[in-house]
C-alpha cells in the first residue's frame, strides 16, 4: 500500500520473543522532517504531523518485523489509538512494539514517544486472508 | 448540505491533507459527505510504471482521516459559534474496521452519527462506503474542543489542531 509519510522506519532494537510472555517485540525510530508532504496542509501557518501519520510510522514498522506465522496477515482494524501529544517537524518517533496472537489474528501494540514523553498509543488488528 | 468552498471555509485543512469533498446531507446529529479518489492522488506520484493494485489501493488511514474530517464538520455544525476560536481536537479512537479496498475512480460516501456528547467532549461513530459496500466502519471517534491558541515552535503541549489528552479511555 502506498504510504502518505517518506520516511521510514528504522530498527533500534532488533525483534526478539519474549520467552515469558511468548510476545514478538521491537524498537523503531522515525525522523520526521519538514520535508513530509502532509505538512503543507497540516496545517499551513502551524505544521503537525497528522495522527493518521502517526498511525502510519507504526504500520511501517510493525510490517518491517512480522512474526513467525503472521506472514501475509494484512491490517484488518484499529482495535484502539489515543493521542497524547503532539508531533512536529524535527521530532524523532520511538515506536516500541509488541506482536501477540490473538485466536486467529495478530494484533500489534505499540507505544510511540517523542522528546516531551508518550505521542500515542496504538493498537493493530492484522488477519490471515483466507486461502480461497 | 456543504459545497466545497463550505468545506474549506469550515476546517483548516488544506492540500494534501484536505480529504473531504463535499458534504450532501447535514442533520441534526448526522452528515454525510463525499471524497472522490483518483489516481492523480499525490501518494501515487512515486509509484513506478509497474505498480500493482496494491499499490493503488488508497492509504488506510487517510480514509480513516478522511472519515473523522468529515465528523469534525458536523462537531463544528454541533458546537457552534461558542467555540469560536477554540480548536478540534481528535483524543481517540476504537474499533475501526477495514473492510474492502479504496481504488481510483471510486467516491467514497462517509456516514458519522454523534453517539453521544459528555461536556466538551463529542463522540461518534459510523462508517464510509462505496457502491454502497462497506469499506471503512468506525466503533467509535472522540472530538474535544479546547482553548487555542496557535503553536509556535517551542508551544508546550496540547497543541491546537491535533489530538488531545482528553477523551477516549
Amino acid at each position: 500500500m502506498t504510504s502518505p509519510v517518506l520516511a521510514a522506519p528504522r530498527v533500534v532494537r532488533e525483534p526478539a520473543r519474549d520467552e515469558d510472555s511468548g510476545a514478538w517485540s521491537a524498537g523503531f525510530s522515525v525522523t520526521i522532517t519538514g520535508d513530509e508532504p502532509v505538512f503543507a496542509g497540516h496545517y499551513p501557518d502551524f505544521p503537525i504531523f497528522p495522527g493518521v501519520c502517526v498511525m502510519e510510522c507504526v504500520r511501517r514498522a510493525a510490517e518491517a518485523v512480522m512474526p513467525p506465522g503472521a506472514e501475509g496477515a494484512r491490517l484488518a482494524a484499529v482495535e484502539s489509538c489515543r493521542f497524547l501529544t503532539a508531533v512536529h517537524p524535527g521530532d524523532e518517533l520511538g515506536i516500541e512494539l509488541s506482536w501477540s496472537p490473538r485466536g486467529e489474528d495478530w494484533r500489534c501494540a505499540a507505544r510511540v514517544e517523542t522528546e516531551r514523553g508518550r505521542a500515542a498509543s496504538i493498537r493493530l488488528r492484522y488477519r490471515r486472508e483466507d486461502p480461497a | 448540505m456543504i459545497t466545497t468552498e463550505g468545506v474549506r471555509a469550515a476546517l483548516p485543512h488544506r492540500y494534501p491533507m484536505l480529504l473531504v469533498d463535499r458534504v450532501t446531507e447535514l442533520g441534526p446529529d448526522a452528515i454525510r459527505a463525499i471524497k472522490a479518489v483518483t489516481v492523480n492522488e499525490p501518494w501515487y506520484a512515486r509509484l513506478g510504471p509497474r505498480a500493482t493494485r496494491e499499490d493503488l489501493a488508497y492509504p488506510d488511514f487517510l480514509l480513516i482521516e478522511s472519515w473523522t474530517q468529515t465528523a469534525g464538520l458536523l462537531a463544528k455544525r454541533l458546537a457552534g459559534d461558542g467555540v469560536e476560536g477554540q480548536v478540534m481536537l481528535f483524543g481517540s479512537m476504537s474499533d475501526v474496521g477495514f473492510h474492502r479496498r479504496v481504488l481510483p475512480g471510486d467516491t467514497v460516501e462517509h456516514h458519522v452519527r454523534l453517539e453521544r456528547a459528555v461536556n466538551d467532549t463529542m463522540i461518534f461513530e459510523g462508517g464510509s462506503r462505496v457502491d454502497g459496500e462497506p469499506v471503512l466502519t468506525v466503533g467509535r471517534v472522540t472530538v474535544a474542543f479546547r482553548p487555542g491558541e496557535r503553536p509556535g515552535a517551542d508551544t508546550p503541549d496540547p497543541h491546537p489542531g491535533v489530538v488531545s489528552r482528553t477523551g477516549g479511555r
